[in-house]
């Protein structure tokens, strides 16, 4: 009996977290988030420039952002934003050689702390 | 004149260094391996570079053989052996009363001794058995097996020699007088069946060498494979090699390889030679023979467990009273077979000798005016053989 | 040793250019023996066809690493009952980032050349060894005469388990920046141009598998880290005037 294997094609082959280790996840947790914020800061700026256009637009604008839709894809921007800051101090800590050897204490703390703090603001933005 | 093509069977040690030699003499080499290089018997070996003093003893002629290589191979190739001496360590009544014969043994054998007090080799080694009464540091080396193939091939392709691996001999090509002509071949990466002719035929599959002789037609070599264990622990418990003050027996050498040592071994007759399973007896006999020399071993974990067969050749003894030295057998005078040569036995240290000493043979078979110099060739870095083409 | 378990090998197959497949091969084996054991096992008496590498069968010469249910392990010293269990099935496959040879042999072609490059030297003396723990400060060791293999075994799992290596074939990898942090930046101006290039340490993105798979105790994370600080050093040597 024998079965087919596939390959990823190059650019997606580093997302593959199955049977690895805590550094991985890291790894792509940082790539996802960076993608995530990259792509707010297009929208960001496509909004932005409609906004440009006049006081209807943000008029129509404003009755957009209250729906809990988006207020969920602005705390996903949150989250993101914390959670990539920190893992990027603990890179930018191991990349100077400081905690090598802690690197999953580290990362697993400072994600602690991310999600306390994405919780925060969880409460805030959805309770305003 | 075309340069005479030898075609060697087996990239153990064995062939790897006759390819080595043959090339400096001016041969085109094909070499032939079922597998990739040190597959069999060669990358298993425990990594002992030896100074002899295990045969000076018993087997001086094997224990002459291993110091003169011993300082060749330091000379040649450093940079795949550890040259940090060896201890002969004596722990009880018994190995006390054969240091005697061990010292007449080595100065006979021109190998240096030089004896210790307990607290010297304590301090040299200091995780050896507390309770030492005596010992002798060598000039034993430790190497690693596969980058001393590699070394040798890689030269030996530097000089024009092919491999051929993953090709394995299904049968020998004959004239019409029954002698050999070349060999027919499986190339198991693609299944490719082809033919390669020769002037001759080297058969260098050490434990295999029977064999691959009977394939021949010749069933007369007297190989007695030989297997026995090797046990390794994660710690590095010693610099140097720790051998046993006494006679040969299981269990009394500790090898230091990289972050682990390896003990060895045990000695016992075998029928299937191409996969030999680990007895757990023998486990715990390397265990129990490793910890009264390094007590350590008791608290390390254990890291690996394989078999190695040895490739003994001789008379009509078996295990440790057969002869470590090495023979080459022409099958024109053994068996009228013309085009074929066997070399098997042997130590790993004396692969240079053995090759050299089978090259001779094959130049006077085919009156080839051409003399070894493999004792003053520098061997390449082991990765040329990947990095070299074909 | 006595006990025996019912194990099925799933063996990546793949010959010249033809499709990959895998093949099963149902065996009873003991959960004590090694991973290449049951490879071995399953050419000895079950397909002579199939081509692995190995060679000392004691995590010395680097030969046998291979996937095993995914994750890279240097086969002889992965005991079977560490990676299944009793009627389970074991996944074995070729390491990634590496041209296929045939079924588990991979082409290691470029690792050796890269190692030539930085100058990873196979036997150093002790003092200079830097045995790597990185939890402990490196012992300073007295010069003594002796001399001691290098850690790296050149077995290529580093490599394989690397994320940044699976999407771009010129990136050094792991295993040559341990071993250009090996030997140091002062032996050979070349070395310094290879490293302190976007192929070469800046490339790392810290996923660290490399220290997780390394059956050597190389650690070459912490060691990709340190030639970030050597190379920094050196240029800030630059632009001093030194």
């Amino acid at each position: 009996m024998s079965s087919t294997p596939q390959k990823p094609s190059n650019a997606i082959k580093w997302f593959d977290p199955r049977w690895r280790q805590m550094g991985s996840w890291a790894f792509i947790l940082n790539r996802i988030t960076a993608l995530g914020l990259t792509l707010y800061l297009f929208l960001h700026l496509g909004i932005l420039s409609q906004l440009a256009q006049g006081p209807d637009a943000y008029d129509g604008f404003l009755a957009t952002i209250h729906s809990p839709v988006f207020i969920f894809g602005e705390f996903l921007v949150v989250s993101a934003g914390i959670i990539h800051g920190l893992n990027g101090i603990r890179i930018a800590l191991n990349s100077f050689g400081i905690a090598v050897p802690y690197q999953k204490q580290l990362f697993a703390g400072l994600m602690a702390l991310a999600i306390l703090g994405s919780l925060i603001f969880a409460v805030r933005m959805f309770t305003a | 004149m075309s340069k005479p093509h030898a075609i060697i069977i087996g990239a153990g040690f064995t062939g790897v260094a006759t390819a080595h030699d043959l090339a400096l003499r001016g041969f085109d080499v094909t070499v032939v391996e079922r597998g990739p290089i040190a597959n069999g018997t060669s990358g298993r070996t425990h990594g002992l570079l030896h100074s002899g003093g295990r045969y000076a003893v018993k087997d001086q002629e094997s224990a002459i053989e291993c110091i003169d290589e011993n300082m060749i191979l330091r000379k040649i190739v450093p940079n795949v052996i550890e040259p940090n001496g060896g201890l002969f360590v004596a722990l009880d009544d018994s190995d006390l009363a054969y240091a005697e014969t061990f010292i007449e043994g080595c100065q006979a054998c021109h190998i240096p001794i030089e004896e210790l007090t307990a607290k010297q080799a304590l301090k040299m080694e200091p995780n050896l058995n507390p309770g030492v009464l005596a010992a002798f540091l060598v000039p034993d080396g430790t190497f690693d097996p596969l980058r001393l193939a590699l070394s040798f091939a890689a030269t030996a392709k530097s000089n024009g020699a092919k491999f051929r691996l993953f090709t394995e001999v299904t049968e020998f090509t004959f004239d019409g007088q029954g002698n050999v002509t070349g060999v027919k071949l499986w190339d198991r990466t693609n299944d490719n069946r082809s033919e390669l002719h020769g002037d001759i035929v080297v058969n260098a599959t050490g434990a295999w060498a029977g064999q691959i002789s009977e394939m021949a037609g010749d069933p007369g070599i007297p190989i007695h494979p030989t297997p026995g264990v090797m046990v390794t622990y994660d710690q590095r418990l010693c610099e140097r090699a720790i051998n046993r003050l006494n006679k040969p027996a299981d269990g009394d050498i500790v090898l230091p390889q990289r972050q682990m040592v390896v003990v060895g071994t045990t000695s016992f007759e075998v029928e299937d030679l191409d996969y030999i399973p680990v007895v757990e007896d023998q486990i715990q006999l390397m265990f129990e023979r490793g910890a009264e020399l390094l007590p350590g071993i008791r608290k390390a974990n254990m890291r690996g467990a394989y078999m190695a067969t040895r490739p003994l050749v001789g008379g009509g003894t078996t295990g440790r009273s057969i002869a470590r030295t090495f023979k080459c057998f022409d099958h024109k005078e053994s068996h009228n077979i013309d085009g074929l040569v066997t070399i098997t036995g042997g130590k790993a240290t004396t692969l240079r000798q053995m090759a050299e000493k089978t090259a001779d043979v094959v130049c006077q078979k085919l009156g080839v005016d051409a003399q070894c110099t493999t004792k003053d060739v520098p061997l390449l870095s082991h990765r040329q053989f990947y990095l070299l083409p074909n | 040793m006595n006990t025996k378990w019912n194990v099925t090998f799933r063996v990546y197959r793949q010959k010249d250019q033809q499709t990959p497949h895998y093949d099963e091969f149902k065996m009873e084996v003991s959960p004590d023996e090694y991973v290449l054991d049951g490879v071995e096992r399953v050419w000895a008496f079950h397909d002579r066809s199939l081509t692995f590498r190995h060679a000392c069968h004691h995590s010395t010469c680097g030969a046998c690493g291979m996937r095993v249910n995914g994750v890279e392990k240097l086969t002889c010293i992965t005991p079977i009952r560490e990676v299944t269990t009793d009627g389970g099935v074991i996944k074995v496959e070729p390491l990634r980032n590496f041209p296929i040879v045939s079924d588990l042999v991979v082409d290691l072609g470029p690792l050796y050349q890269r190692m030539e490059a930085v100058g990873h030297r196979t036997v150093l003396p002790t003092n200079e060894a830097g045995i790597a723990n990185s939890l402990k400060a490196k012992k300073a060791q007295e010069e003594n005469g002796m001399y001691r293999l290098a850690d790296c075994i050149e077995c290529g799992l580093c490599i394989s388990a690397c994320p940044i290596a699976a999407t771009t074939a010129e990136y050094l990898g792991p295993a040559v920046l341990a071993g250009a942090q090996q030997g140091g930046l002062d032996r050979d101006p070349h070395v310094l141009e290879l490293v302190d290039s976007e192929v070469g340490v800046w490339r790392c993105h810290s996923a660290y598998e490399c220290t997780e798979v390394c059956p050597s105790h190389v650690e070459p994370a912490w060691r990709i880290m340190d030639l970030r600080k050597k190379v920094i050093g050196k240029k800030f040597k630059r632009l001093f005037g030194g």
